[in-house]
């Protein structure tokens, strides 16, 4: 009969080997990690290191993994001390890391370093190429898995704020070899068909290896030449690809971008009537500030008692008349006394008076005769008395002189 | 006012409003675009109900043809 060992013995002696040698307790490895897995729950890490050859399963419990001071990701070189054991219910061996340094760049980081550079020297992520999203979407365009956790979050959040937006998807595979193209091409469908307002375009978490596609120049391009705005939901908060950076807007996960996208729509209602009310209020304060103003035009006397204006101007008018009259008669009295006054000095001067007081009027023809040339003799003479006139024939020019 | 945009709307519903609650305008006026404020509250109002809340895919046949169709999804939660 062949001597034999179980399995358990045979993973007990192995187990042994291992532990017994001393190298092994205690060595740094270089490789590349692939597959890497951080469980929340946990906290426990596993990954693969690998070479062009070679690969060897990992562990990093989370007293170990905690204190990391960088993330690690699929395609990363990395520096890893530790020590190697058997995991005996698997019968594999792996390596149970203590502490992880990154190596330099890793290849996956290179290339995707790379391309953000070139891409961000041709323009792909500038800031004023940027579209302002729409206030209210009523048609949505999704880009991704129909079968990822992206469609159903994004969903959900449409259901909760809007019931009533269309929800138009293109499906595309997120990670993999055809999905930049996919992404792309699903991008491309949306826009030449201008049936949604708006495209959220994502996936949800995964490995640096898992979210590529998004970080491909395919990508980027049909992101950046969209003329519909476009929100770049891919992975979790801390992931950052270059279609978040081409994107009109990024937002950290699946579930923010519907919040984004999405209007409430019962918030905007709200606002609606607010501005309603204030419209109202405002033509209500303009109303009452004018009405006032005509109440107080009214008050005035004018309008409720108008025959009193007319009093006032009737007594104005009166005593503008009295005035008048009272100027007329005193210029009229100063006048008769002037016409007095001159009708008496004339009177005094007028001939006819002279004649009262014995003088006569020698005329001649209408002449008056002053000087006894005037007439010769023989002449007829007519004599003005004062009462009554003669008609006289010169005698003779020795006439007896006045003597009193 | 048919074809213009909810922002457009919106946009111009904002402007009326600042424009009545500065209290500068002649009556008449602030009657005129309190009316016209109104208008483009109802307006905007209407938009939001437009959508009908489907959910559809886009396909694209081996053709070129590009087809909508219903969707369905089991379990959304």
């Amino acid at each position: 009969m062949q001597e034999y060992i179980s399995v358990s013995a045979l993973n007990s002696y192995i187990e042994g080997l291992l532990e017994g040698d001393l190298f092994l307790r205690n060595f740094w490895l270089k490789g590349e990690l692939s597959g890497f897995k951080l469980y929340q729950q946990s906290g426990h890490m596993y990954f693969t290191l690998k070479d062009a050859d070679s690969a060897i399963s990992c562990v990093m419990f989370k007293s170990r993994a905690r204190l990391l001071d960088f993330k690690p990701g699929d395609g990363m070189e990395v520096l890893v001390r530790g020590a190697v054991s058997l995991f005996a219910r698997q019968g594999k061996y792996q390596l149970y890391a203590e502490e992880m340094l990154p190596f330099g760049a890793g290849d996956l980081y290179l290339q995707l370093e790379k391309t953000k550079a070139r891409l961000q020297a041709l323009g792909y992520f500038d800031p004023e190429h940027k579209k302002p999203l729409p206030r209210v979407v009523n048609r949505l365009g999704i880009v991704t898995s129909q079968d990822g956790a992206a469609l159903r979050d994004i969903l959900k959040v449409v259901r909760e704020r809007h019931a009533r937006v269309n929800v138009v998807l293109v499906h595309s595979s997120v990670q993999g070899t055809e999905a930049p193209l996919e992404i792309a091409r699903g991008i491309e469908i949306l826009n030449g068909q201008d049936y949604v307002d708006l495209i959220i375009v994502g996936r949800g978490g995964g490995s640096l290896e898992d979210l590529m596609a998004f970080n491909s120049e395919e990508v980027v391009k049909a992101v950046y030449a969209s003329h519909i705005p476009i929100i770049s939901a891919v992975g979790h908060e801390v992931d950052f690809t270059l279609s978040d950076l081409a994107a009109d807007i990024r937002a950290a996960t699946p579930t923010q971008a519907a919040q984004l996208a999405v209007p409430d729509v019962a918030a905007i209602e709200s606002a609606l009537q607010s501005y309603e009310q204030r419209m109202q209020r405002a033509l209500g304060k303009k109303l009452n500030y004018s009405s006032e103003m005509l109440d107080r035009i009214m008050m005035r006397r004018i309008w409720s008692q108008p025959a009193a204006l007319l009093a006032d101007r009737q007594k104005q008018i009166e005593t503008l008349a009295k005035g008048l009259q009272q100027t007329i008669v005193s210029e009229m009295q100063t006048r008769q006394q002037r016409l007095a006054l001159a009708a008496t000095a004339l009177d005094k001067l007028s001939p006819l008076k002279v004649l009262s007081r014995g003088y006569a009027i020698v005329s001649r023809a209408g002449v008056v005769i002053k000087d006894e040339e005037q007439v010769g003799i023989g002449e007829l003479v007519d004599v003005i008395l004062h009462q009554g006139s003669l008609q006289v024939r010169v005698e003779s020019k020795e006439g007896t002189p006045w003597k009193p | 006012m048919e074809t213009m945009s909810f922002e457009e709307a919106l946009r111009q519903l904002e402007d009326i409003l600042s424009m009545l609650e500065s209290g500068e305008l002649e009556l008449e006026q602030s009657l005129r675009l309190f009316q016209s404020g109104m208008e483009l509250s109802v307006y905007c109002q209407q938009l939001l109900k437009e959508a009908e809340g489907r959910i559809q895919k886009l396909v694209q046949k081996p053709e070129g043809e590009v087809v909508l169709m219903e969707l369905i999804m089991e379990e959304i939660e």
